[in-house]
């Protein structure tokens, strides 16, 4: 169908709006990672003297071999226990799921920067749970300062990414398949392992793949974790690449980053193709039937245990040190709690100028920001909002590009944007030049949310909408945004949570001006200041939290 | 003078050809149905019309206005067509009220809000609904808000009123109440009506013609009476009534008749399409047309009675033996045994 210019100049412009902010930065990494010196050097030369350097580099790969068990490992924890979660929840009767299914969430809420410091402060050589259980049976067998116990974390908090889209296709499943079998004779830990989850095998193969790229894009975790024993992964080792040579290596850290990309992009089409698959196989069953809950019996003090045990380690370990730290001054063995109470670290921050700008800074990201952004989305979602041509699917793989690119390097990326084209070096000190960042970064996600609301609506309100004599923009404006203003709504909220949660696409932009909590974390961790560490990661927490309670309050759907 | 004409159109879904050259017109103040089975194409053909979905081939003309040719590569916007269409779902905006949900096509015209709000309490009137302008599409029964669709289709006076599906979201008691108040309300108002139906009943009662779809093509058209009383095919005759059929070869033909027998029987009926002399053929005739009577005098078969069905109004009964099975309709019940079965020649056609 023909359309006509003001139909087609809005889309056009948005489109292209969308691909700049993508590849711009992407172009740019590329083409420095082909420069034998930074970009703005004048004795700069074509060549791959970068590759070279990091291929002959050891460091390089152990940290490649690191990335790679650290991800293979935390898929093999993540995903069968993402799955047993996921059945238990969906399908069995076990009580007190409603308040449960929340605290599953929160460790993808909450930032992998604060969560591996809770860590450090809970479970590390002088932790608190470290030090009690010395007390109480004279021993702590967990060292988490190495590949395993990173591997371990990162799984157990990453069972959030496959329960959400495993309990997903649970729901789409009908319970006569599983009564069947346990009409056969089967437990229904056994019904879970022999029927349920192999029939949402696309699923957790999907996810799979979705948790073993997260695995090669960690940088929190091993930044904290890795650090005290010196295990590099790729990210840290591209961060650190700046102290090994003492000059800015920006060839050296884009070689790396086309590497890391080389190995995620690839996964997040094979994902995107598991994706389609999965829904086919899901439609080819056809309707599901009525959801019946399978009764656990007397199993159910195992599923609470199993669900119990996680929720303590993944969730309330790393927050309660995190709360505990705020409040004492120091902490060790032999250090009586009573004693050691303060709240000096919070005065000392709201001394801090640069501290309360970053906090007023996190705010002002995710409120304004987040509606900001929100609003990007929504205009994208529109541009391909039903319509099947070739630029429809371009923007459909378009938006799946920052996916492959760790938030760390497109900060890197923008960062250089803004050094590289002149004009916009003067946004390069603003909040613009985060908020653009943690746009393109969350794009991909932020589109779900989007597409989600928009498919709930009805093609049929719309076309009625054109028959009685609506141009496309007025469909749009009267018909489809009344229609999902309260899932944009939801969200505003669900991105204003990630963009609280949100630290390692700023850590390259840190500067006067443009201070966030998260970034502010790295460099305060680096320095070694763990008083305000523990104190900032407390309100980071808060914030999330906000932005949760409002969303349980309002019954916003957490997930997609 | 016709208000819609369609020309050879042809359509497909990628490979999938979905309408095959399809050309029908609809004259002023008429009703026409288009019927079919699912996948014929005949909602297809009433989208295209509309606007929401793009042929590839044929032209669409409204009034005297072309919307859609490919030869000249002309392709109006749905939003150009002027048209009103009735969705199967109704479609009616949940976020306005029922007034708002009539008054926005007057909205895109820019009428006057005076003169909107005159036109849209008219319509709302003809329709039995003036008391709900205020509520919301939820607060509505099924057949309210079926109401509301049209309305909000017929407010700005189309040439043409597009209806999918009408009748089919609405349960079985309240259908046959809304298809007299359409039917009615169609008539009253002198409107032109394409209705999309897959129940040839409903087809039957609602219009003035009924053009029936086959796989992408117009199967046979014309009005109920010539479509039920005398299909061309035997496809139509199969769509639009419940028959009983009877394999057997054609023995004799006569002018326009045929004797077909089979194992035992022999019977006349009129010959038609795709029959030939010594070729194997259908006998098709319609369950109401076979009576049941008490002596083998004319075109008569003999057959013992299977069972009987009371249906409330009639009786339908089962005659079989071996592979030859009957159903016909009586008025009392029927004592087992052998009974002869009638069936008049003019009714009995053979494909």
């Amino acid at each position: 169908m023909r359309a006509s210019a003001t139909e087609t100049f809005p889309r056009a412009f948005t489109i292209l709006v969308t691909a700049t902010a993508v590849l711009a930065p992407l172009s740019l990494i590329f083409y420095q990672s082909l420069l034998n010196a930074p970009f703005f050097d004048a004795q700069k030369a074509a060549g791959l003297d970068a590759y070279r350097f990091i291929f002959a580099d050891s460091d390089f790969w152990t940290a490649f071999r690191n990335s790679f068990v650290i991800a293979a490992l935390m898929t093999a924890i993540a995903v069968p226990l993402g799955g047993l979660l996921a059945f238990v929840m969906e399908r069995t009767d076990l009580a007190g799921r409603r308040w449960i299914e929340p605290l599953l969430l929160v460790p993808s809420f909450v930032s992998p920067m604060v969560l591996s410091f809770g860590y450090v402060v809970a479970a590390g050589p002088v932790g608190f749970y470290t030090v009690w259980a010395r007390e109480l049976f004279g021993g702590a067998p967990w060292g988490i300062y190495s590949i395993l116990g990173m591997a371990v974390i990162a799984g157990l908090t990453h069972v959030p990414n496959v329960y959400v889209y495993a309990s997903a296709a649970l729901k789409n499943l009908g319970s006569d398949v599983e009564e069947a079998a346990r009409v056969s004779g089967a437990s229904p830990f056994r019904v879970a392992a022999s029927v349920s989850l192999p029939l949402i095998m696309p699923s957790l193969l999907f996810s799979a793949v979705l948790v073993f790229f997260l695995g090669f894009e960690l940088f929190g975790l091993p930044l904290v974790l890795g650090d005290p024993e010196g295990i590099l992964v790729l990210s840290t080792y591209l961060y650190k690449l700046t102290n090994k040579l003492g000059t800015p290596s920006y060839h050296l850290m884009a070689a790396v980053a086309v590497c890391i990309v080389a190995v995620t992009f690839p996964l997040v089409l094979l994902q995107r193709h598991l994706l389609k698959n999965s829904r086919k196989y899901a439609s080819i069953r056809g309707k599901a039937g009525r959801l019946k809950e399978l009764p656990l019996g007397p199993w159910k003090w195992l599923a609470l245990g199993i669900i119990g045990l996680w929720i303590f380690v993944a969730v309330l370990v790393p927050l309660s040190g995190i709360a505990l730290r705020a409040f004492v001054t120091n902490w060790g063995e032999g250090v009586r709690l009573a004693d050691v109470l303060t709240l000096e670290h919070f005065r000392d921050i709201a001394e801090e100028p640069t501290m309360m700008r970053g906090i007023w800074n996190t705010i002002l990201v995710g409120v304004v920001g987040g509606l900001l952004t929100v609003a990007c989305y929504t205009a994208i979602g529109f541009a391909t909002h039903r319509r099947n041509d070739g630029w429809s699917r371009f923007v459909d793989y378009l938006v799946l590009v920052p996916r492959a690119v760790p938030g760390l390097l497109i900060g890197l990326a923008f960062l250089w944007v803004f050094l590289f084209f002149p004009p916009l070096t003067p946004l390069r000190s603003t909040l613009f030049s985060v908020w653009l960042a943690y746009s393109v970064v969350w794009l991909a996600y932020g589109m779900r949310l989007i597409s989600s609301s928009l498919l709930q609506v009805s093609p049929e309100l719309e076309e009625a909408a054109r028959s009685v004599g609506a141009k496309r923009g007025r469909v749009s404006r009267d018909v489809t945004l009344p229609l999902i203003r309260y899932g944009l709504l939801g969200s505003w909220l669900l991105v204003f949570m990630i963009f609280e949660r949100e630290y390692s696409t700023a850590v390259y932009l840190l500067a006067p001006g443009t201070e966030v909590i998260g970034a502010q974390l790295v460099s305060l961790w680096q320095g070694g200041a763990i008083d305000l560490v523990a104190a900032l990661s407390l309100i980071n927490v808060i914030l999330v939290g906000i932005g949760l309670g409002i969303a349980l309050r309002f019954g916003v759907r957490l997930r997609d | 003078m016709a208000v819609l004409t369609v020309d050879n159109l042809h359509l497909r879904y990628g490979d999938n050809p979905i309408l095959k050259g399809v050309s029908m017109d609809l004259a002023s103040g008429e009703v026409v149905s288009l019927l079919g089975p699912s996948g014929s194409g005949k909602t297809t053909l009433l989208r295209a019309v509309a606007g929401l979905e793009s042929p590839h081939e044929g032209r669409i003309q409204i009034k005297d206005r072309t919307v859609f040719d490919s030869a000249k590569k002309i392709e109006l916007p749905a939003e150009d067509r002027h048209l009103g269409l009735v969705f199967q779902s109704y479609a009616l905006w949940p976020h306005k009220s029922v007034k708002d949900n009539v008054a926005y096509g007057l909205k895109l015209r820019n009428v006057k809000a005076a003169e909107s709000d005159e036109r849209v309490k008219s319509v709302l009137d003809q329709l039995g609904l003036g008391a709900l302008g205020s509520r919301f599409p939820h607060q509505l029964s099924g057949g309210q808000q079926q109401r509301v669709a049209i309305a909000r289709a017929l407010v700005y006076n189309p040439p043409v009123i597009l209806l999918d599906e009408p009748l089919s979201n609405l349960d079985a008691k309240l259908r046959e109440e809304a298809r007299a108040f359409l039917r009615e309300l169609i008539v009253r108002l002198g409107l032109s009506a394409l209705v999309v139906t897959h129940d040839q009943a409903e087809a039957m009662a609602m219009s003035d013609r009924i053009l029936l779809l086959n796989n992408g093509v117009i199967e046979q058209q014309g009005t109920p009476q010539e479509m039920y009383g005398s299909p061309r095919t035997l496809f139509t005759a199969e769509f639009m009534g419940s028959n009983n059929r009877v394999p057997g070869r054609v023995a004799q033909t006569r002018g326009g008749e045929a004797r077909l027998q089979g194992d035992g029987w022999s019977l006349w009926g009129k010959l038609c399409d795709g029959a030939r002399s010594g070729g194997d053929a259908q006998a098709v005739i319609r369950l109401e047309q076979v009576r049941v009577v008490d002596n083998g005098e004319g075109n008569r078969v003999k057959l013992p009675l299977s069972t009987s069905m009371y249906l409330g109004d009639k009786w339908e009964h089962v005659f079989r033996r071996d592979a030859m099975a009957l159903r016909a309709y009586t008025h009392d019940a029927l004592a087992p045994g052998e009974y002869w079965l009638d069936f008049p020649r003019e009714r009995l056609w053979i494909f």
